[in-house]
């Protein structure tokens, strides 16, 4: 077994163990006679945990290491492993499969989603310790009589939909071609819509997991849109190269591959069609075989995929390979921009511009869904029904952020248009979010908001370029937020199942390991940190250089492209509405004097197994970033970024003022530490702002409410887009629906039962017709020739001698007829 | 003549075999496979009125007979020949003793591909390759053919492909769950079960028979006993179901049967399908049906088809019916009689009318894409429980016609198919979708039909709570509509999804209304069992009649759900075995169409 082999069969291992205990899990918890068993839990922490060894070693085993912390090797971190599980259908040429694709990504993702999962599962043994018992209470349910539901716990119910959703996950991580996305996407979906109904009793649950779901498969109704042009434009889902029948055949990011130009300033091009810059012309005369030409130079180009390129001036603006018009984009048959030609028409094989834009923001479509995005961001804060482990494992460290992966993932297939759609859905997120969050009381649903709001983050970074920066934020985020959760968690059980910030206070002395952990991830995930240099790095927690990493990105894609200034300034200022909600949160649970002494009073700290999770999150939630953009993290990262990345990218369809230069990574670096200052002068003052307000309490935050009363009106109902919902779709839907059974009702079967009543009228008519019509003639004959005979009953009297003269008569009459008529 | 050195085996050992088996074996099986429910029915007359338990077992046995009987038949079915099986060579000479030419299954054989050398020879391709022995195409006889009305040209022909061999076997497999499931029938159960073995015989004959005739008598065979199934064992509206069920039907089949006689009297008097496929194919010398014949049939034929599929507008037999008929009878109706209509359409109204196939094209999809918005609003807007299934279907039925009328002829190809993979997909995708709807609509009513025996309404806003008081029964029963949802890992997903990508190269905007349905189909799904399966409490009546599923329920939703994850997770499975078949399809549908169009363009040049 090669090395590669072994990584892909641990992968598959710890993908399938999940799997293996759902199954167990799920009918053995059934069949148990009591529900007092936690048989069904530690089966799943089992699993996952194999599963996170699995991963390590996986990881281990699949990075060199040697070069990702030599800072002066040039060399690849990883190369990407692709395979082949099974076949689902072939179709002549098209093939659709199982298959896998492991790149330092993956192992990252494989890592990262094993490790929480772990701790989100042992913190569950003891937040779910109250299913287990075989009468159950539910006191959020009322019966119709006035009592409480009763029920048996459901406690191995939980930890199979648990494990359900690890394997579905990490099989959306491992997954190698878009269509598996998909799958496993609906899969990661299905599990969120049972996990947030785990609940099944209560109307609020079932009604979340139903949006939750539904808001989810319209933004899954574009990615199918961008499945259908992948597929019948490139007619594979592969992400990599592969061979049919020992043919060839180029993944989609081979035959999308950018093609390098020398011209830094490609994006004016447009503009020398109107004939405003002329003396370029004759240098692009041939673009297309230059293109080639550069594309066989650059020979090598997959080994740029793991160079540290960060502060060399080699990199080249990278650019899809368009042909004159601007209006086709090429496919390549490799890497080194081999055009495809087709065999039969002898064309190149191509695609239209605004079709692979289509695709692109279809795809993305998806990932608005998924991750919760303006405007389908509203199922998010609803999921917050389900138990805290589950908010903390799905809502927030992984399928949520599964819509950022796949931006990841696919961005080489986004042209640079579908971007800044990625960086303004992404901007316009992050801020409606944050400020939703701020007027929030329910401390899950601050959280909620807050995950929204930096998945946004990701989404801009992705859209701006900065293709690391977000996937970097991805992870550090998925630690700090899950941290997060988990000691919310540990507040909400402390609390007796109280959920509301306004009856909690001071409770810092009473639970501190969940007050400090849940600092911990505050500071993180504001960013606050010590801005020099202690023994050649920074102080600061994982949060801080991530989202440093976004602010710079977004910073150099304000510098290249001025117009779009708002997707730097947006981030700023929510980077201090972050600090401000975050520690509003902290200060009103943890910090100051009990607001309800009840509450307070049967407050109590978590057992051990819920407070080991956290600190051992907490100690990710420091250090996992450790060394920012040259520590090992963002090394691994870096290892799998699309090599054009690196170089930024030009638009190629834009024209004039709408062209869109993506930064190099150079630009980035250039505005780095100008970036951070910022970023850290915006969450230090939103910080502060928190402290004055809630910490200290020198300003009364219902001044503020009062004096702002219709903006906070507006932000507790969320900028009303439920409502906008109801209205725009919903509602209309069935009002549709009622309008269907209608036309069933009254036109189709209308006209059928007004056909059949037509058929027994004819029928009667027909009857009519019979007995007063056709009968009544042959009566009339009847009766004619009856009558008939019966006057001339009076001529037959039996009489020989009289018949003798009537036949002597009658021949008289004859001839005298004849001669009448034949006169001779 | 490649096989000139072909002798006829015809030594004394060879011919008394033969002599001993008047029927040889594959004409046996098939024969078998159709007869054996009825050679049930007619043994059901044997038992005491009150042997009721006795006549059910007796039933079941038969059926199970069938299944196996079609097992086998998936054994001898070759999935490397992708034409109609079994193929047969004649053994005797045709003399005056004899006049009867006998036949003899090749056993082992293959078609040779484009380029194939045998022993130095070059062979052509579609010749039949057997041992040493080669035979050209015209020399074998594909499917059992044995004359039944001489003067008329009616023969009782039979066959199997990679079409219609996962439809027989859906077909005996949905019976024998249905007939488990019809246990609890309580009135008249002789009858019942006679009927019902009589209607599973029409389906197997319906499926198995490739002349038209043949064909027309066994669709008309299954049409009274569901007739009766319904108006006699239905619900209270069950005399108005039945009616429209059997005059809708009805209307279909007098259709049918002018477009027969059409094709009939165009043909030189054939019945025979495979023949007049090649007629309409263009692939009969001095034989051919006209452009107007052709689009004239095809609509009659298509009419006919698509009442049975239901699509738009021709659907509204279905809900009632459904409604109406006793819990078997809807599974049966669900899982096998709506596939006729899709198999019609594949087997007869395509082959023989191609150029009316793509003159009708784009119609076709746009009612499929209609049915499937259609069919989903109206779903969404019931409030009985069997009827949003009902409605289900028809959304679901809808991408199998899409998926098979997604055939895209260009302007710079002339005739040719443009993407002729996509529209293989799409076939591919439309018989995968009649597969999967098959089992996950046949469990569905069969769900419903669990919780009616036990509450005797079906009012989705009388239900709730079902999770709580019948958990096992709640999780099979979510999983089961999990598949008519199009989850992935389930059978629904792959049928939906494959037509839905292949549609994209036909009309993207006719695509996009189709995936649309994935909206559509997850919310009235999820809502029927948040309304049924979820809540606290149930609201309605016979509460204390809510008992958990019993062996034989349990055993019926645990093996449909089990092969709904099987069909969901492997798919290959399936359209491995009809890959072949549907390749050839495929092409011979393009290269008729192009044969016949040039034939067309040719003759109107002549005409000027």
């Amino acid at each position: 077994m090669t090395n590669d082999d072994l990584i892909a069969n641990l992968l598959t291992a710890a993908w399938l163990l999940p799997l293996l205990g759902f199954v167990i899990e799920v009918f053995g918890g059934y069949w148990q006679k009591s529900r007092k068993s936690k048989a069904a839990a530690l089966m799943a922490v089992a699993c996952i945990g194999t599963g996170f060894v699995l991963s390590t070693v996986a990881l281990y085993l699949g990075i060199d290491w040697k070069v990702l912390f030599d800072p002066d090797n040039h060399g690849v971190v990883m190369e990407e492993i692709p395979g082949t599980f099974y076949l689902l259908g072939e179709f002549g040429p098209l093939v659709l499969s199982l298959d896998y694709y492991i790149d330092s990504l993956t192992l990252l993702m494989f890592t990262m989603v094993t490790l929480i999962a772990t701790c989100i599962h042992v913190f569950a043994l003891g937040y779910m310790g109250d299913e287990l018992t075989d009468d159950h209470v539910d006191h959020e349910v009322h019966l119709s009589d006035g009592g409480h539901f009763h029920r048996p716990g459901r406690f191995y119910r939980f930890f199979s939909f648990m494990s359900l959703f690890c394997f579905s996950m990490l099989g959306l991580v491992l997954a190698g071609n878009i269509f598996q996305v998909f799958i496993f996407w609906e899969l990661v979906g299905i599990c969120s819509y049972l996990l947030i109904g785990f609940y099944v009793e209560r109307k609020s649950a079932s009604n979340a997991a139903n949006k939750a779901f539904i808001v989810n498969r319209v933004g899954d109704f574009g990615f199918i849109i961008g499945l259908m042009v992948i597929w019948t434009s490139f007619g594979t889902f592969r992400f990599f190269d592969h061979e049919i029948d020992t043919k060839p055949v180029p993944g989609l990011f081979t035959m999308i591959s950018r093609v390098e130009t020398d011209d830094p300033h490609q994006d004016e091009h447009p503009a020398e069609k109107h004939g405003k810059v002329e003396k370029d012309e004759k240098e692009n005369e041939h673009p297309e075989d230059e293109a080639r030409h550069n594309g066989e130079e650059k020979a090598d180009g997959s080994h740029a995929v793991g160079e540290h390129a960060v502060g060399e001036h080699h990199a080249h603006t990278m650019q899809l390979d368009v042909d004159d018009a601007r209006s086709v984009v090429f496919l390549h048959q490799d890497k080194k921009g081999t055009r495809i030609a087709d065999p039969v028409s002898k064309t190149e094989k191509s695609i239209p511009y605004w079709l692979l834009i289509v695709a692109g923001v279809g795809v993305f479509a998806g990932c608005i869904g998924k991750s919760a995005q303006f405007p389908l961001q509203t199922w998010l804060p609803d999921a917050m029904e389900g138990p805290t482990p589950v908010s903390a494992l799905v809502h927030s460290a992984t399928m949520v952020a599964a819509g950022v992966y796949l931006a990841g993932r696919f961005y080489p297939m986004f042209a640079p248009e579908v971007l800044l759609v990625i960086a303004y859905i992404g901007c316009i997120t992050l801020f409606v979010a944050a400020t939703i969050a701020i007027v929030a009381t329910d401390i899950k649903r601050v959280l909620a908001y807050s995950t929204i709001s930096q998945l946004g983050y990701m989404m801009l970074g992705i859209g701006v370029g900065g293709w690391a920066a977000g996937l970097f934020h991805l992870i550090t985020h998925a630690f700090f937020k899950s941290l997060m959760f988990l000691a919310s968690g540990s507040v909400i059980v402390g609390c007796h199942h109280e959920q509301e910030m306004p009856r909690m206070g001071g409770l810092w002395r009473k639970m501190p390991v969940t007050a400090f952990t849940m600092l911990v991830g505050v500071i993180a995930i504001c960013g606050l940190a010590i801005p020099f240099s202690i023994f050649g790095a920074k102080i600061a927690f994982s949060g801080y250089h991530s989202k440093d990493a976004i602010v710079a990105s977004s910073l150099a894609f304000m510098n290249a492209n001025q117009i779009h200034f708002l997707l730097f300034f947006v981030p700023l200022i929510t980077a201090g509405i972050t600090a401000f909600y975050m520690f509003r949160l902290w200060f009103y649970t943890f910090a100051g004097t009990p607001r309800d002494q009840k509450v307070y009073d049967h407050a109590r700290e978590s057992p051990w197994v819920m407070t080991i999770p956290l600190i051992v999150l907490s100690f990710f939630a420091i250090f996992v970033a450790v060394g920012g953009e040259r520590g090992p993290l963002y090394g691994l990262l870096q290892g799998s970024e699309p090599f054009h990345v690196d170089g930024g990218v030009v638009s190629v369809a834009a024209e004039g003022a709408t062209a869109i230069t993506m930064p190099s990574r150079r630009d980035v670096h250039a505005v780095h530490g100008q970036a951070g200052w910022y970023a850290l002068i915006a969450a230090v003052s939103g910080a502060v702002f928190a402290y004055l307000l809630y910490g200290i309490r020198i300003i009364d935050p219902a001044d503020i409410k009062r004096n702002f009363s219709g903006v906070h009106t507006f932000l507790v109902e969320k900028w009303r887009f439920d409502d906008l919902y109801e209205v725009m779709f919903i509602k209309p839907v069935h009002v549709i629906a009622r309008w269907c059974t209608g036309f069933d009702r009254s036109y189709i079967d209308g006209l059928l039962h007004w056909l059949s009543r037509k058929t027994v009228d004819v029928s009667r008519w027909d009857r009519k017709f019979d007995e007063n019509v056709i009968d009544g003639l042959v009566n009339w004959i009847a009766k004619v020739v009856f009558k008939g005979g019966r006057s001339l009953r009076h001529v037959q009297t039996g009489l020989i001698r009289q018949y003798v003269m009537f036949i002597a008569l009658g021949v008289l009459a004859l001839f005298v007829l004849l001669f009448v008529m034949f006169p001779a | 003549m490649a096989s000139g050195e072909r002798k006829p085996p015809d030594d004394a050992q060879n011919r008394f075999q033969r002599q001993v088996s008047i029927m040889d074996s594959s004409t046996l099986l098939l024969s078998l496979i159709i007869f054996t429910p009825t050679f049930g029915a007619l043994a059901l007359w044997l038992f005491d009125r009150k042997a009721e338990e006795s006549m059910r077992y007796c039933a079941l046995v038969f059926t199970a007979i069938t299944f196996v009987l079609t097992l086998f038949l998936l054994g001898e079915f070759d999935r490397d020949d992708p034409g109609i099986q079994p193929v047969r060579i004649q053994v005797n000479e045709v003399s005056a003793e004899e006049p009867e030419p006998e036949y003899e299954r090749l056993e082992t054989y293959h078609v040779a591909a484009e380029g194939e050398v045998l022993d130095g020879e070059k062979l052509t391709a579609g010749q039949i390759v057997s041992g040493s022995k080669v035979y050209d195409e015209s020399e074998v006889q594909r499917g059992v053919v044995h004359e039944w009305i001489g003067q008329w040209n009616i023969n009782y022909t039979l066959g199997y492909d990679g079409i219609s061999v996962p439809l027989v076997l859906l077909t005996s497999f949905i019976s024998l769950l249905s007939l488990l499931a019809a246990w609890n029938i309580k009135k008249h159960v002789r009858g019942f079960l006679i009927l019902f073995l009589l209607l599973e015989s029409g389906m197997l004959g319906v499926f198995l028979s490739l002349d038209f005739f043949l064909f027309y008598v066994f669709w008309e065979v299954m049409l009274l006993p569901m007739y009766f199934l319904i108006g006699i064992w239905g619900g209270p509206r069950k005399e108005y179901a039945a009616i429209k069920f059997f005059l809708y039907t009805l209307v279909g089949s007098v259709l049918m049967l002018i477009a027969m006689l059409m094709v009939y009297y165009n043909s030189g008097q054939s019945f025979d399908l495979q023949f007049l496929a090649r007629v309409g194919q263009g692939l009969e010398e001095g034989l051919g049906f006209s452009q107007s014949i052709q689009i004239a049939a095809f609509i009659l034929l298509f009419i006919g088809f698509a009442i049975k599929i239901p699509s738009f507008p021709f659907h509204t037999w279905l809900p009632d019916a459904h409604v109406e008929a006793p819990t078997p009878i809807s599974m049966i109706l669900a899982g096998v009689l709506l596939k006729m209509g899709g198999y019609g359409i594949l087997r007869i109204a395509f082959p023989l009318c191609p150029v009316g196939a793509q003159y009708a094209a784009w119609v076709l999809a746009l009612i499929g894409a209609f049915s499937i918005i259609y069919g989903a609003f109206a779903a969404m807007a019931q409030t009985d429980f069997k009827r949003l299934v009902a409605y289900s279907s028809v959304s679901h039925m809808g991408y199998v016609l899409l998926g098979i009328a997604v055939w895209k002829i260009g302007e710079s190809t002339g005739s040719a198919a443009v993407g002729k993979e996509y529209w293989l997909m799409g076939m591919n995708g439309a018989m995968f979708q009649m597969l999967a709807h098959g089992v996950s609509s046949a469990g569905m009513f069969f769900m419903v039909g669990v919780i009616y025996d036990r509450v005797h309404h079906r009012d989705l806003n009388q239900f709730g709570g079902l999770m709580g008081l019948m958990p096992f029964y709640s999780g099979l029963a979510v999983g089961i509509f999990f598949a008519g949802l199009g989850l992935p890992g389930l059978c629904g997903f792959i049928g939906e999804v494959f037509v839905v990508l292949s549609t994209w190269n036909f009309s993207p905007p006719l695509a996009i209304v189709a995936a649309a349905g994935v909206i559509l189909t997850a919310g009235y799904i999820l809502w029927a069992i948040q309304r049924v399966f979820l809540g606290p409490e149930y609201k309605g009546p016979h509460k204390e009649d809510i008992t958990p599923m019993n062996g034989r329920e349990a055993s019926i939703a645990v093996v449909l759900l089990v092969f709904a994850i099987v069909l969901g997770v492997y798919p290959e499975s399936m359209f491995g075995l009809m890959r072949g078949s549907m390749e050839l399809l495929v092409d011979n549908l393009d290269q008729g169409y192009q044969e016949v169009s040039r034939a067309i363009e040719k003759a109107s040049t002549v005409m000027r």
